[in-house]
């Protein structure tokens, strides 16, 4: 198929232009990944303990009443796992609704029967306003990044395990929004007219037969997000909250090489767990 | 069929009735576990205390410009915004860009290498058959443990969040622009590599087996049947990707490589919340601008 | 709340989708318990007819009337009422696949029911109404699915299940797209029978769209006849004239040719 690919071939092309640009805008040259001695030391430590983590603390002087290291891990996992899942059930119940508002289905459909004038005046000028406004209001939220919320959040209110939560909570609302009106959109109709010609009210039309058409996809799409949640909840510890970020930056600096393998292993355990249950549910929903 | 029968019958028909179980007993887990987040996070609503409530309204008060405090003026505005367009704005916008760019190439290149080895089609002694014989055990153990070892490389490298490799990164190379181009390519490069993987898992199996039936070598099967064919794919994905690397770009710079979250945390640092939120709202118009490109670039690849 | 046998007047109905009208200047009266068969080639208007019908679509021209009210004048709600009482059965099914057989049927009497008490009785349907569902379910021939996934079942199961959900309305007519049009001939035959048996048994109108012309003659005693969304005739089996129903297909294919050539 000699011609068809030629579209894909310029957005190939344009890839690697693309590539090319930015490797000279940033100065990128592949001597200078390991600049100095020093770094490559560091590099040359850190990765000899990767098949090694730190099973007790690491460092000279024991601090008196320290539980042990796998327990502080277990606890900073456990509260990621907290924050996560805190922060994506509140950005259901914001995203779900805010996204059905920011979906066509409920009110670009022509009604069948007479319309009053002023149902017709709020349909036809006022539904399409509050569409756009959720619209746009979804794509503030999900064009800021968590940390940035955070880093506000921090200035304006001072730190607080609810403001992470809400930090997390507003960039994933919003692109559950999104995602959720694009399903609504996308389902198929067929069922929702069939209802409709059976007499349900336009409620009933949406709920019985457009939703059951979204809601398995929607439902894996929820299962991501809580795996990125996690992962987002740990970064905040860099900021001090008491995720397993935290640890990670606090070993680092400490030279404590072996715990912070500790700690990124509790990290890629607790997301491989996600990752997997959510594999298994999503097999056996669509089963 | 009288009443009482009808009755037994469906009774039964509901004892019988085919369940998910595995589907209704994670919908109660995932029911209990949202509970028990918001119970056991120790969240007070304090928030709102008086303290908490003068922060807010002082922060407030200084997202207004400088100059602009006392006096609403449009020039003064524009001046204002033109200035910390020309400093630092435009430039850490570039930077940013740059570097989300840069890492989804880096991490596409990786990811299309991973996904060969991922993908269990491709990488099993049958795939390439030449050789009538069923393989021995240990042959197949060591083609199955290959996949295995491959996929969980992938989780890994994707598990770990970016801003923590980039952390990693910055204490090894310094603060040029690698660390933050690695973290993304590292991370994504697990992403993209999975999903690449099970686009090749997802093939048509008919193509492959021709293929192999008129002797091509592994090489030259990818070539002539996989790669065409996967790529729509796989770049709908890197595009998708892309759109989240500018974000992360954004706020890479918060570790010292100098994008516009370097800005952003060096106007908190110096309580220039009105710069601060200038510039928040730059990451958020270069977000726009990754995601339109995006969309289009996605738009074309569908329909090419 | 029953329906009682509904009785259909179209006078001069036209619909125009914006490439030509689908239907121009019906005029048909149904009386109530008929048994009506729409027939012609694809594309002639059965199934804009029967939509028309239903009120699905509204004519550009023309009324519909149901028992002697008008459909479009109608207020949103007395429509819901009037259309709950129409049993539609489509003919790609629309039904919704991944939830059991018995959520499809009792989704046929949602017009029914408020908001609330709609989603009581599908997250917890009353015994009364299992009871009527497998009844009807057990009528058209597939009791034992009442708790299956409507996904797994047979293409002909799945047609009788939107059958199922039609009558559970407990209408005061039927109407049906070509139902027969994805099923074998011999299944084909039994479910026309079904289909003519209920509507007498409930007294119902039935109107069904066919394209199989040896079928309509056998079960139905009036024939509707559409070209090109005109009615060409309107008559019982036995006056149909061999000439008429050639001309209904043959000029079609002569069309054909011509454009083709």
């Amino acid at each position: 198929m000699p011609g068809k690919p030629r579209a894909r071939t310029w957005v190939l092309l344009s890839i690697a232009a693309a590539g090319i640009w930015a490797a000279l805008r940033l100065d990128l040259d592949p001597r200078t990944i390991l600049p100095n001695e020093g770094g490559a030391q560091v590099a040359r430590e850190f990765f000899s303990r990767a098949l090694s983590p730190a099973l007790t603390y690491e460092s000279a002087v024991p601090v008196p009443g320290a539980s042990p290291l796998l327990v502080k891990a277990l606890g900073a996992a456990h509260r990621t796992l907290i924050f996560a899942g805190a922060a994506v059930s509140l950005a259901l119940c914001i995203g779900l609704p805010l996204g059905f508002l920011s979906s066509t289905i409920w009110w670009e459909s022509d009604p069948a029967g007479a319309e009053s004038r002023s149902m017709r005046f709020l349909r036809r000028k006022v539904a399409p306003l509050v569409c756009g406004a959720s619209r746009t209001l979804a794509t503030v939220m999900r064009s800021i990044h968590e940390l940035l919320w955070a880093v506000m959040f921090l200035a304006a209110l001072g730190a607080s395990n609810l403001t992470a939560v809400i930090a997390i909570t507003i960039p994933f609302a919003g692109t559950f929004a999104k995602v959720f009106s694009e399903l609504l959109d996308e389902a198929p109709r067929d069922s929702a007219a069939a209802l409709r010609a059976g007499g349900a009210s336009p409620v009933q039309v949406i709920v019985f037969g457009v939703l059951p058409r979204a809601h398995s996809d929607m439902t894996a799409y929820a299962f991501y997000r809580f795996e990125c949640a996690l992962r987002s909840s740990a970064i905040l510890g860099f900021f001090g909250y008491p995720t397993l970020g935290y640890y990670i930056a606090a070993s680092f600096e400490n030279l404590h090489y072996g715990e912070v393998w500790t700690y990124l292993y509790a990290l890629f355990l607790l997301i491989a767990a996600a990752d997997g249950w959510s594999g298994s549910f999503r097999r056996s929903f669509a089963a | 069929m009288n009443p009482m029968e009808r009755e037994l019958q469906v009774r039964r028909l509901r004892r019988v009735r085919p369940r998910r179980r595995f589907v209704r007993l994670s919908g109660w887990a995932l029911g209990l576990l949202t509970v028990y987040c918001w119970f056991a996070g120790n969240f007070r609503v304090d928030i709102l205390g008086e303290r908490r409530l003068r922060n807010l309204s002082r922060f407030l008060g200084e997202l207004v410009p400088y100059p602009l405090r006392d006096r609403f003026d449009l020039r003064t505005a524009v001046d204002w915004a033109a200035s910390l367009l020309s400093e630092r704005g435009l430039e850490a916008a570039g930077t940013t860009l740059a570097i989300a760019v840069a890492a989804i190439c880096l991490a596409g290149l990786v990811a299309l290498i991973l996904s060969l080895p991922a993908a269990r089609n491709i990488t099993s002694p049958e795939a390439f058959l030449t050789d009538p014989r069923p393989p021995r055990r240990r042959v197949r153990a060591a083609w199955t443990a290959a996949v295995y070892l491959t996929r969980v490389l992938l989780i890994f490298l994707r598990s770990i969040p970016e801003y923590v490799w980039a952390f990693l990164l910055i204490s090894m190379i310094g603060p040029s622009a690698w660390p933050a181009v690695l973290a993304l390519a590292i991370h994504n490069a697990g992403i993209l590599g999975k999903l690449g993987g099970e686009v090749v898992e997802n093939l048509d199996g008919r193509s492959l087996s021709a293929l192999r039936g008129l002797g091509a070598s592994r090489r030259q099967i990818a070539l002539a049947a996989i790669y065409p064919v996967a790529l729509s794919r796989f770049l709908l994905f890197l595009f998708y990707r892309w759109e989240t690397c500018v974000r992360e770009a954004t706020v890479l710079g918060m570790l010292g490589i100098v994008s516009l979250g370097y800005w952003i945390q060096d106007a908190r640092a110096r309580n220039q919340y009105d710069t601060m939120i200038f510039l928040v709202a730059i990451g958020v118009v270069i977000v726009l601008v990754g995601d339109l490109v995006s969309a289009i670039a996605r738009r074309v690849v569908r329909e090419s | 709340m029953s329906c009682r046998a509904s009785c259909f007047t179209l006078t001069g109905v036209t619909v125009d989708y914006g490439r030509g009208p689908a239907l121009d200047g019906i005029d048909l009266r149904i009386e109530p318990g008929e048994a009506v068969a729409f027939v012609g080639p694809s594309g002639a208007g059965k199934t804009s007819l029967l939509k028309v019908l239903t009120g699905s679509v509204r004519p550009s021209g023309g009324t519909v009337a149901i028992n002697g009210r008008e459909l479009h004048t109608l207020s949103a709600s007395a429509l819901r009422e009037t259309r709950a009482c129409l049993g539609f059965v489509h003919q790609d099914l629309a039904l919704v696949p991944n939830v059991r057989v018995i959520k499809n049927v009792l989704a046929g009497r949602l017009g029914r029911l408020s908001f609330p008490a709609s989603v009581w009785t599908m997250l917890f349907p009353p015994r009364k109404l299992v009871m009527q569902a497998h009844e009807i379910l057990e009528r058209v021939g597939i009791g034992e699915k009442l708790y299956e996934r409507t996904d797994r079942l047979s293409g002909g199961q799945q047609q009788r299940v939107a059958v199922a959900r039609a009558l559970f309305q407990q209408p005061g007519a039927l109407l049906a797209d070509e139902p027969v049009s994805s099923v074998d001939p011999a299944r084909a035959r039994d479910l026309i029978k079904l289909l003519k048996t209920v509507s007498r048994e409930r007294t119902l109108t039935l109107c069904a769209s066919l394209h199989d012309v040896g079928l309509a003659r056998e079960f139905f005693p009036r024939l509707v006849g559409l070209r090109r969304g005109a009615v060409a005739f309107d008559c019982p089996p036995d006056q149909l004239k061999q000439r008429a129903f050639d001309e209904l297909y043959d000029l079609e294919t002569h069309e054909m040719l011509v454009d083709a050539g």
